[in-house]
């Protein structure tokens, strides 16, 4: 019984839930206020996010008639679910330890597709054109950046597995495990290439410039959220705060899960600025300095450097072995 | 994308270059051209400015008591184009450097610029006329002499018989 | 609580901008509010979207013209209500140099309720932050 109030409390407060979806929101304030400090703006406010969701709950909400009703409101539903399930599954060393189940890398990998097809799912029965276009390119989008993910944690995997005498290993706890016993993998050279790889993963995944390509705002209108207003778009922005501390702590987790001493409190902070530096590297950056490519340029991105990097990695380990 | 991160990394040290507007003090270029001021004694009512005007935003008319010209000017169909400065002889119309155009939409049609010109009787037979303005003598005469302004202070009739007999 | 909710929900108008046949004068000044750093928008917490469904404070520019009239209704209404509509440049508040034309159906208020108007051919960025800060007063009521 316990556990179960433990795994709803999991759920909705800490580290998922509330907690997860300030965490993410404040992220993204920051995200846009270092943006536009690079452009030599002063920028909004770092709560503006907070402000933008308490507004969108007090609009109106506008169903084009021609949609499909049930999926249309299904969809951003679906992905808010899905990011507070993965969220929990995240674990922060120091602070919480994750699922102990032996596949949660695997669930996690799911999961992280969940708001792709949450998009598409939307995008398709707002009936808007525009919106099929962003679930054509969603689903581009999606086939080019699962290919590097998959063998990224396919390779961490398997060097964690190796090491401690398996053959591979999907638990992220054990992942984290191991590094806490044998040092971060962040430090380990076979890694770099995997490193590199993920950190392109991530503007992919999280859909910013230049891999924005999806809700293109200047061609295609915002894609598949075109259609929503009030609360649903406050859901898709939920599920987009959320999905950036899944991956984010994804990263941490699979490559720097080091935490700084025993206190909980510092390890929370301790997070929180490795998230940071992570999303100014790869996102806030990234979509500063560079310009929507596409889609075409994008698939062949993926596949060609994101992916070969990663397979390095795979073969340096089982080279290594 | 290195060249676009070496003017961001840049612009990140300089900080931001915002004009604080809405919350403090702005800058008005030289020579702008806002709002129109329009000064009543000074115009001569040649309408040269109503027949200019781009967008039609210029009306000189007679009031219904016929005491003399009114002068409108409707700032939400004037283009800011300056051609009324260009061509009023006396510039009586000028064109400021306030720029602050904003305004409800229950002020719209109350957004305007007014100017009355109230005739003055003829000095020798009493017709109501447009007074004569003495930045137009300037204009007209090197030297304005008490003749000049003797006659400026008739209607044209009067001065036609005045001068040539 | 409403009160409070309002005076939160005030602070994060979106733009959107309809061309109802504009020059492009006026559209090239919003681009400069928006995006240049010296009149940066964003620190109002405005932020231009995409699509009208997402939109608080409408930006119309242009006359309206005879062709695009019935595309720019359509678009006004899909907007969620609360919306503010402000009205940019001379052209769509009386037509402007147009007024009078054949192909031309405004002035805009005809047919949308416009709540303020930034006259100017085209207005300066500081004119249209004013109207836009204007168009936030009267956005807040209706929240």
């Amino acid at each position: 019984m316990t556990n179960f109030v433990q795994l709803i409390l999991n759920l909705l407060i800490f580290p998922g839930g509330l907690f997860a979806v300030a965490l993410g929101l404040f992220l993204m304030g920051i995200d846009r206020k270092i943006a536009a400090r690079l452009q030599r703006r002063v920028g909004p406010p770092v709560y503006q996010p907070f402000i933008d969701l308490v507004k969108l709950t007090r609009k109106e909400m506008v169903v084009p008639g021609t949609a499909h009703l049930q999926a249309f409101w299904l969809a951003p539903l679906l992905g808010f679910a899905g990011m507070m399930a993965a969220v929990t599954l995240i674990p922060i060393a120091g602070v919480y330890q994750g699922f102990k189940y032996s596949g949660d890398l695997l669930v996690l990998l799911y999961l992280l597709a969940l708001p792709a097809i949450a998009l598409m799912i939307g995008g398709s029965a707002s009936s808007s054109p525009f919106g099929a276009v962003g679930f054509s390119r969603e689903m581009v989008m999606m086939m080019s950046y699962e290919l590097p993910l998959l063998v990224v944690l396919v390779t961490i995997a398997l060097k964690v597995g190796l090491a401690t005498g398996g053959i591979a290993t999907f638990s992220l706890s054990e992942i984290v495990q191991f590094q806490l016993e044998n040092g971060a993998l962040l430090f380990d050279y076979t890694m770099l290439p995997a490193l590199l790889a993920f950190l392109v993963f991530i503007p992919g995944n999280m859909g910013v410039v230049p891999f924005d390509i999806p809700e293109a705002e200047t061609e295609i209108v915002e894609g598949p959220i075109l259609e929503y207003s009030g609360t649903g778009l406050a859901l898709f922005k939920l599920m987009t705060s959320l999905k950036m501390i899944v991956v984010l702590g994804l990263a941490i987790a699979l490559f720097f899960p080091t935490p700084l001493g025993k206190n909980f409190l510092v390890n929370l902070l301790w997070f929180f600025l490795k998230c940071l530096v992570l999303m100014v590297i790869a996102i806030t950056i990234v979509r500063t300095s560079t310009g929507r490519v596409r889609m075409d340029q994008a698939f062949k991105f993926y596949l060609r450097y994101p992916t070969v990097l990663a397979l390095i990695s795979l073969v340096l380990t089982l080279l290594q072995r | 994308m290195s060249s676009f991160l070496k003017i961001a990394i840049r612009n990140l040290l300089k900080g931001p270059s915002t004009d604080p507007y809405p919350y403090g003090e702005t800058f008005v270029p030289k020579g702008l051209r806002g709002k129109i001021k329009y000064n009543a004694k000074a115009c001569v009512a040649c309408r040269m400015c109503e027949h200019v005007c781009a967008g039609g935003a210029i009306q000189i008319r007679e009031v219904s008591d016929k005491s003399g010209l009114e002068f409108i000017l409707w700032h939400n169909t004037c283009a800011f184009c300056g051609l009324c400065e260009h061509y009023c002889p006396t510039k009586a119309i000028r064109l400021t450097e306030d720029y602050h155009t904003a305004h409800r939409q229950e002020d719209k049609y109350r957004y305007v610029e007014k100017g009355f010109i109230k005739y003055v009787p003829c000095a020798s037979c009493g017709t109501p006329m447009v007074p004569t303005a003495p930045e137009l003598l300037n204009v007209a005469y090197d030297n304005v002499n008490k003749d000049i302004e003797r006659l400026s202070k008739l209607c044209s009739k009067c001065r036609k018989e005045k001068v040539c007999g | 609580m409403k009160k409070l909710l309002q005076k939160i929900a005030k602070k994060s108008p979106w733009l959107y901008r309809i061309n109802a046949g504009s020059c492009n004068g006026c559209d090239v000044e919003l681009a400069t509010t928006a995006c240049i750093p010296r009149y940066d928008v964003e620190r109002l917490g405005c932020k231009y979207c995409g699509s009208p469904k997402h939109a608080d404070i409408v930006l119309i520019t242009g006359p309206l013209t005879a062709r695009v009239k019935e595309k720019v209704l359509r678009l006004y209404d899909e907007i969620p209500d609360p919306k503010v509509t402000v009205a940019i440049g001379v052209c769509p508040i009386s037509g402007g140099v147009f007024r009078d034309s054949y192909a031309i159906s405004g002035p805009i208020d005809n047919f949308i309720p416009v709540d303020v108007n930034v006259p100017g051919c085209p207005p300066r960025p500081q004119a249209i932050i004013d109207g836009i800060v204007e168009a936030i007063k009267i956005w807040e009521t209706r929240l």
